[in-house]
C-alpha cells in the first residue's frame, strides 16, 4: 500500500504539470483548430526565464515569497509575449489558408524555440536553486508528502480553477466559448475575433510557463530539449480528455501523470511511453472523441 | 502590339509543346528525367555528392509513400517513421540472422509494413484528422520503443554488419551502386503513385477529402479507401526502410524517431502536398539544405527552422504545388449522335436492371415487379434526445412510381431519408429494399444495393469538374482491381473510358453536357442540382431519393425538372421525392405521404391528400383558406 500511495502522489504532481500544458493545447485548439506544437517548448522558455531570474539575477536571495512570485509572474508574462509574437508572425498569415502549412510552421516554431534557447542558455543542463524550497513535509501514514509537492499541486489547481472561472463566468470567457463553436457567427455578434485569439495564446503561454517553472522547482534540472517530452505528454493528455475540452485536459493530464508513475513504479521506465500511447489509442478506439469530448454533430 | 502578338505566339507555342510533352507517357518522362539526373550525379563521381544524392532518393521514396496518405487521402500521419523502421528491421534481421539476399527480403519487408499499415489504420479510421495526428505519433513512438526494448533485435544497439546487396552475382558496394538502385526504386514508386492518382482511387480520395459524407453517400467506400492509403503508404515506407538498412549497414532505434516522421512530412508539405515533382524538390531541400548549411555548424537547425517557417509563410501551397489544369472533358472519346444518347442510356440501363434482377433472383431473393413494393418502411422510429423526429412511420414505395414525402418543416422527412440511406441508424423499425433489410448498412453499401440520393443543401465536390463529379458517382460500378489501377493496365484504361462515356451520357440526360468541363461551383444553383441528379443516377440505381430538388429554382427550371423526373421514371427508376413546391409535387407524384411532427398523417393519391382535412390543418392550422388547392391552380 505504501508505494502505491507514493506513486499516486508523484503521479498527481507530475500530472498537474501536464494538465497545465494540456490546457494550453486545448484552448488554442478550441479556438483555431491548430495543434500548437510549440506548446511544450513554451514551457521550456518559461522554465529558463524563471531560472535566469532566480539564478542569474540572484532573485533567490530575496525573501522566499517575493522570489517565488517574481519567478512565476515574470516568465508567465515573458512567455505570453513570445507566444503573441509567434501568433502574429507565423500563424496569423496562414490562418485562413492551409491547415497543413500552419502545422508545419508550428513544428518549425518548436524547432526554432529549442535552438534559440540552446543559443541563449547553452546546451548544458542548468539547475534551479536546490535549497530554495524546504525539503521537509508531512508524513501521512507511510506516505511522505513534501511541502513542495503540496504547493505545486495547489498552485496548479488554483490556476486551473481560475481559468475555468474565467471561461465560464466572464463575458470574455463566453466570447471564447462562442468562438470555439463558430467564428463567423461570433464575428457577426460583434466579438473581436482577433483579440480573442490573442487572448487564447496569452493564456496558453502563461499556463505553459507556470508549469515550466514548477517543473524546474520540482526536478531542479532543466535543459533546452525538455519541452519535447513535456509537450508530447501534454498533447496526449489533451486528446485523451477530448481536445478542446477544458475539464478533459485537466483530467487527461492527471491520468497520464498517474499512468506514468505507476508504470515506472511497478514495471519499468522502459515501457512508460508504450503504455501511455497504448491507453490513449485504446480510449480513442472505444470513444473516438476522447474521455470528455462531446460528440461532434455530423453535417447533413 | 507586335510584341504582344509575339508573346501570344510564344505562349501558344509553349502550350502546344506542353501538350505534346503530355502525350509522352508519364513513365517515359520519369525514366528520362531520373536518367539525366542520375547520369550527371554519377559522372560527377564525387562520393560525397553521390551519398547525399542517395539520401535524397531515400527521402523522396519516403515522401512518395507519405504523400499517398497525406496528399491523396488527406490523412495526417505523424508516425510515418514506424513503417521505415519496420521495413528496415525486417530486411536487416532476415539478412543478418537468416542470411537472406537483400532483394529476397523486400517482399517480406513490404508485406510486414503493409500489414502494420492495416493494423494502424483499421481502428483509427473513424477518428477526425486531429486525433489521427496523435494516434499516428503514438504508433511511431511505440514502434521505436519496442525495437529499443527488444533484445533479439539488438535493443538500443540495433543491428550491425548488415551485408551489402548481391544482385545476381554482382556485389553492390559503392555509393554509385546504391544510387542506381535508389533511382530504380524511386522511378517505380513515382510511376505507381501517378497511376493511382489518375485512377478511380485518386478520384475517390479527392472526393473523400472534399466531402467524406457526400462521397460515402454516392457510393465511395471511404473507410476502405483510407485504409488502402495507409497500407499503400506503409508498403512504400517499408521499401525505403529496407533500402536504408542495407545502404547504411547498421541500424538502431535512434534512426527512426519522431523527428524523422516530421522531416518526411516537411518534405511533402514544403514541396507541395499531392505533387510528385514537389516531393522530389522537397526531398532535395530537406536533405540538401542542412548539407549546404554545414559551415554554420551550431546554428544549422536554427537557420533551417527559420527558412522553413519563411517558405511556409511565402508559399503555403508549397514550392512546386500540385497543378490542377483545366480538365479536358471527355478527352479521347468518340462523338455520339445527340439522339443516340437517350436511347443508349435506356438500353444500358435496362441491361443493368435486368442483370440486377437476375442476380437478385439467383441469390434467392424476391424481385419486386412494377407495382409491387420496392421499398418498405415499417414502424420507423428515430429519436434525438427527447425529440421524436420520426414516430412509427410506415409506408411502401412501389416499383416504378414517383412517391413524394411532403409536410411542414421539421416534419421528419429528411430524417426518413437519412435512415433509408444509412446515414443514421433508426432507433426502431424495419426498412426493406428489394426484399432485403438495409438497416445498419453503411451508406456506400446501400448505394451499391441500388439506392441513389441527392442532398437538400447541394453537396457537390467543389474543386472537381462537373464530369468528374458524375464519374465519382460511377465508383460502385468499376470492375477493375487496385493493382490494375496501379499498373494502368489496358483493362483499367477501357474501364476508365467507359466511365467517361457514361458520365457524358448522364450529363446529356440532364442537359448539361456543354458545361461538363466547368468546376462544379461555377454553375448556377439549378444546374448544380442537375449535376447532383446525374451523379446519383450514374450508379444505375433502382430507387433515387431527391431531397428538395426544386429549392432555389425559377419556374422555367422547375418545369425542366419535372421533365427530368418523368424521364427518370420512364427509365424504370423509382423516385422518392421530398419537396415543398406543391404544384410540382401534385403534378409529378403518383402517391404522396404527409409527415407532420414525425407522424405520417396521410397517404394516398394527390387528389385524396389535397382534400384530407388533417393535412390542410397541419399546413395551415384550423379555419384557414385552402392554400394547397390554390397552389395547385397556380
Amino acid at each position: 500500500m505504501g508505494p502505491f500511495l507514493e506513486y499516486t502522489v508523484i503521479g498527481l504532481t507530475v500530472g498537474s504539470f501536464y494538465a497545465l500544458v494540456a490546457l494550453g493545447y486545448t484552448i488554442v485548439y478550441g479556438i483555431i483548430r491548430l495543434i500548437n506544437f510549440a506548446q511544450g517548448d513554451l514551457s521550456m522558455v518559461g522554465a529558463f526565464l524563471g531560472w535566469t531570474l532566480l539564478v542569474s539575477f540572484g532573485f533567490q536571495r530575496l525573501p522566499l515569497y517575493l522570489a517565488l512570485i517574481a519567478a512565476f509572474v515574470v516568465p508567465m508574462l515573458g512567455t505570453a509575449v513570445v507566444n503573441l509574437g509567434i501568433l502574429q508572425f507565423a500563424y496569423k498569415p496562414l490562418l485562413k489558408k492551409s491547415m497543413l502549412a500552419i502545422l508545419i510552421t508550428a513544428l518549425g516554431m518548436s524547432l526554432f524555440l529549442q535552438n534559440s534557447a540552446e543559443l541563449i542558455w547553452g546546451p548544458a543542463i542548468q539547475a534551479y536553486p536546490p535549497n530554495l524550497l524546504p525539503a521537509n513535509g508531512l508524513f501521512m501514514g507511510p506516505v511522505h508528502l513534501t511541502y513542495v509537492q503540496i504547493a505545486l499541486v495547489f498552485v496548479s489547481l488554483l490556476l486551473m480553477g481560475g481559468l475555468v472561472a474565467f471561461i465560464q463566468r466572464t463575458t470574455v470567457g463566453t466570447a471564447m466559448r462562442a468562438l470555439a463553436v463558430d467564428h463567423d457567427a461570433a464575428r457577426l455578434m460583434g466579438i473581436d475575433v482577433d483579440a480573442i485569439i490573442r487572448l487564447a495564446f496569452v493564456l496558453g503561454a502563461m499556463l505553459a510557463a507556470a508549469s515550466g517553472v514548477m517543473l524546474g522547482l520540482y526536478y531542479v534540472q532543466i535543459q533546452f530539449t525538455m519541452g519535447f517530452l513535456l509537450g508530447l505528454r501534454a498533447f496526449t493528455a489533451a486528446v485523451l480528455g477530448g481536445i478542446g475540452n477544458i475539464p478533459g485536459a485537466m483530467a487527461g493530464g492527471m491520468l497520464i501523470g498517474l499512468l506514468e508513475a505507476y508504470t515506472t513504479g511497478y514495471l519499468s521506465g522502459k515501457w512508460e511511453d508504450v503504455l501511455v500511447f497504448g491507453v490513449l489509442i485504446t480510449v480513442l478506439i472505444v470513444k473516438p472523441t476522447g474521455l470528455f469530448g462531446e460528440r461532434v454533430a455530423e453535417r447533413m | 502590339m507586335i510584341a504582344r502578338l509575339a508573346d501570344h505566339r510564344a505562349g501558344r507555342a509553349f502550350i502546344a509543346s506542353r501538350d505534346q510533352l503530355e502525350r509522352i507517357p508519364f513513365f517515359i518522362r520519369v525514366i528520362v528525367i531520373l536518367a539525366i539526373v542520375g547520369g550527371s550525379v554519377l559522372l560527377n563521381g564525387d562520393d560525397y555528392v553521390t551519398s547525399v544524392a542517395v539520401s535524397v532518393a531515400t527521402y523522396a521514396m519516403l515522401g512518395l509513400g507519405l504523400n499517398i496518405v497525406v496528399g491523396y487521402a488527406g490523412l495526417l500521419d505523424l508516425g510515418y517513421a514506424a513503417f521505415f523502421a519496420i521495413g528496415a528491421y525486417t530486411s536487416a534481421m532476415l539478412m543478418t540472422i537468416a542470411h537472406w539476399n537483400f532483394f529476397a527480403t523486400l517482399p517480406l519487408a513490404v508485406l510486414f509494413t503493409g500489414t502494420a499499415g492495416a493494423i494502424l489504420g483499421y481502428p483509427t479510421l473513424r477518428l477526425r484528422s486531429d486525433y489521427l495526428a496523435i494516434v499516428t505519433l503514438g504508433f511511431g513512438e511505440m514502434t521505436r520503443i519496442t525495437f529499443n526494448n527488444w533484445d533479439y533485435a539488438g535493443g538500443p544497439n540495433g543491428i550491425l554488419d548488415i551485408p551489402w546487396p548481391n544482385f545476381f552475382g554482382y556485389q553492390l558496394s559503392t555509393q554509385g551502386d546504391f544510387f542506381v538502385v535508389g533511382l530504380v526504386l524511386l522511378a517505380i514508386a513515382m510511376i505507381f503513385a501517378q497511376n493511382l492518382d489518375h485512377s478511380r482511387l485518386g478520384r475517390g480520395w479527392v472526393a473523400i477529402k472534399e466531402d467524406e459524407f457526400a462521397a460515402e453517400s454516392v457510393g465511395v467506400p471511404s473507410l476502405r479507401l483510407k485504409l488502402f492509403a495507409y497500407v499503400m503508404g506503409g508498403m512504400w515506407g517499408g521499401l525505403a526502410g529496407a533500402f536504408f538498412a542495407t545502404r547504411i549497414g547498421a541500424i538502431d532505434p535512434t534512426s527512426f524517431t519522431f523527428q524523422l516522421s516530421v522531416l518526411v512530412l516537411i518534405v511533402i508539405v514544403l514541396g507541395g502536398t499531392g505533387s510528385l515533382p514537389g516531393v522530389l524538390l522537397g526531398a532535395l531541400v530537406v536533405v540538401g539544405l542542412p548539407e549546404v548549411l554545414r559551415q554554420f555548424a551550431d546554428q544549422r537547425l536554427l537557420i533551417f527552422a527559420v527558412l522553413l517557417i519563411g517558405v511556409m509563410l511565402l508559399r503555403p501551397q508549397g514550392l512546386w504545388p500540385r497543378v490542377r489544369r483545366k480538365p479536358k472533358p471527355f478527352y479521347g472519346l468518340q462523338e455520339e449522335e445527340a439522339g443516340d444518347v437517350a436511347a443508349r442510356i435506356l438500353g444500358e440501363h435496362q441491361v443493368q436492371m435486368e442483370e440486377r434482377d437476375r442476380r437478385h433472383a439467383a441469390a434467392g431473393h424476391q424481385v419486386p415487379q412494377p407495382g409491387e413494393a420496392l421499398l418498405e418502411v415499417e414502424g420507423l422510429v428515430q429519436q434525438f434526445g427527447g425529440l421524436r423526429a420520426v414516430d412509427n412511420v410506415s409506408f411502401n414505395v412501389q416499383r416504378g412510381e414517383i412517391f413524394s414525402l411532403i409536410g411542414p418543416n421539421g416534419g421528419g422527412k429528411t430524417t426518413v431519408f437519412n435512415c433509408i440511406t444509412g446515414v443514421q441508424k433508426p432507433k426502431r423499425g424495419r426498412i426493406r429494399f428489394d426484399g432485403r433489410s438495409v438497416v445498419g448498412l453503411r451508406p456506400h453499401v446501400i448505394v451499391s444495393r441500388g439506392i441513389g440520393r441527392t442532398f437538400q443543401g447541394i453537396r457537390l465536390f467543389k474543386n472537381m469538374a462537373v464530369f468528374e463529379n458524375v464519374m465519382v458517382g460511377l465508383y460502385p460500378r468499376h470492375r477493375t482491381m487496385t493493382w490494375q489501377a496501379m499498373l494502368h493496365t489496358p483493362g483499367e484504361r477501357t474501364d476508365e473510358l467507359r466511365t467517361l462515356q457514361e458520365s457524358r451520357r448522364w450529363l446529356g440526360f440532364v442537359g448539361l453536357e456543354s458545361l461538363a468541363g466547368r468546376l462544379a461551383t461555377e454553375l448556377s444553383y439549378a444546374d448544380q442540382r442537375r449535376v447532383e441528379i446525374a451523379r446519383a443516377l450514374a450508379a444505375h440505381p433502382h430507387l433515387v431519393l431527391f431531397d428538395e430538388p426544386a429549392a432555389g429554382m425559377n419556374p422555367t427550371e422547375k418545369l425542366e425538372l419535372v421533365g427530368i423526373i418523368r424521364k427518370i421514371r420512364d427509365l424504370g427508376i423509382t423516385v422518392l421525392l421530398i419537396e415543398h413546391d406543391m404544384s410540382l409535387v401534385m403534378r409529378v407524384s403518383d402517391r404522396i405521404g404527409v409527415l407532420d411532427h414525425g407522424v405520417l398523417i396521410a397517404l394516398g393519391k394527390p387528389a385524396e391528400v389535397q382534400q384530407n382535412p388533417t393535412v390542410i390543418e397541419a399546413y395551415l392550422g384550423r379555419d384557414e383558406d385552402d392554400v394547397i388547392v390554390k397552389a395547385q391552380g397556380a
